[in-house]
């Protein structure tokens, strides 16, 4: 119950957030906020062995968004981007973005293993849950943008993709070095 | 002894610039900042670059032709048979081991680039993303070597003022310090000679944040 009030109290903030969108899309993103929520709020407790395997998952997701963004900056920092590795990079890390709402249900922190996910991601899941969300949003963006093919439009998307990075990184991510 | 000049401005607005800005460069990637991070570096690429310029056109103290000594000063100052003003044959040593251990931290900082590739310095570009993980890697593992010159130095300036009784770091703040009337004094290097120094690293370091050569890969 405390759980389905949480996640419909998202998605009204982020609605409302949203307000000059149109309608439709206001709906799509408020879906997605409920599915952002809910990769934090598991009704049951995972398994150790689910939990690890989850962490796993996350771990490579993650290491391969970053292999696509190293590969992405590169190409729109060179004087003539090649459209093609953009476009696949793009697509890469829009589904892993999607895959990334089941990345973080609880008991998925540093207290089960190595990870650099930071505990504040269970202790403030609102907020979590919007950066998650906004990050879903910019590489779905960025992926339409790269499709469509006019450099401006990539290169100003796949800045605000990187500012959604960052923004989640700087306070729910710790040093991890492997 | 009557106190004499023996570290002009450009010297001593370099050593503490430079000390400040590895704190700073130090404190910046642990906590998020790594946009400043990468500034840090690059005003510190400029102060190296003035720094080795002022060697050879600065004051008499600053020039490494005046201070580099070869392993038989080294002895003799040991033995205590060497006097003189500006680095002592044994601190030459020390300081060319500082100048040139930060030069490899930025040279290999250049070329770094972020585990999640959101930040990278600028000539990132020239070599492939594994090249830069592991140039990133011996970063890290160099501000180690860094680190232990650092204290090195800083021991070396505390045995000098407890059991030599000599002021260094006084002397690195106001320029002066009592020394052997005998010995030579300072030859000051001429202002707009270090303003020429100063543009030209400036410049050099402008290159290098463009991307260099033909600015980018």
């Amino acid at each position: 119950m405390r759980t389905k009030l949480f996640t419909a109290g998202l998605a009204l903030v982020l609605v409302s957030a949203c307000g000059s969108s149109s309608s439709s899309q206001a709906k799509t993103q408020s879906a997605n906020a409920l599915n952002a929520a809910a990769a934090l709020a598991v009704a049951k407790p995972l398994t150790k062995a689910q939990a690890l395997s989850v962490m796993h998952e996350r771990h490579e997701g993650m290491e391969d968004v970053g292999k696509n963004n190293k590969v992405l900056r590169r190409e729109l920092t060179a004087p003539s981007p090649d459209l093609l590795a953009v476009r696949a990079a793009a697509a890469t890390i829009a589904r892993h973005s999607s895959e990334a709402a089941h990345w973080f249900p609880a008991g998925t922190g540093p207290d089960l293993g190595k990870t650099g996910a930071k505990p504040e991601i269970w202790q403030k899941p609102q907020d979590f849950g919007v950066k998650l969300h906004n990050f879903q949003v910019a590489a779905r963006a960025f992926d339409a943008a790269a499709k469509a093919g006019d450099l401006a439009a990539i290169k100003a998307r796949y800045a605000d993709l990187s500012g959604t990075c960052k923004a989640c990184h700087d306070t729910y991510r710790s040093e991890m070095h492997h | 002894m009557p106190k004499q000049r023996v570290w002009d401005l450009p010297v001593r607005l370099t050593h503490w610039l430079l000390a400040a800005l590895i704190a700073f460069s130090w404190w910046s990637v642990k906590n998020h900042h790594t946009g400043w991070h990468i500034w840090s570096g690059i005003a510190i690429l400029t102060l190296l670059l003035f720094r080795l310029m002022w060697g050879f056109v600065g004051s008499s103290t600053a020039r490494f032709a005046n201070f580099v000594r070869g392993p038989g000063q080294v002895l003799r100052y040991l033995r205590g048979g060497w006097s003189g003003i500006g680095h002592s044959p044994l601190g030459a040593l020390s300081i060319l081991a500082l100048y040139f251990d930060i030069a490899i931290q930025v040279g290999l900082g250049l070329f770094n680039e972020d585990e999640d590739g959101l930040f990278a310095g600028p000539l990132a570009n020239f070599v492939s993303p594994d090249t830069s993980d592991t140039i990133r890697a011996i970063h890290e593992l160099n501000f180690y070597v860094l680190l232990g010159l650092i204290v090195l130095h800083i021991a070396a300036i505390l045995y000098y003022r407890l059991v030599r009784g000599k002021k260094l770091t006084k002397a690195m703040i106001t320029g002066r310090a009592a020394t052997d009337p005998a010995a030579e004094p300072m030859r000051p290097g001429k202002w707009w000679v270090a303003l020429i120094c100063l543009g030209i690293a400036l410049a050099i370091a402008r290159w290098v944040v463009a991307g260099a050569p033909p600015f980018g890969s």
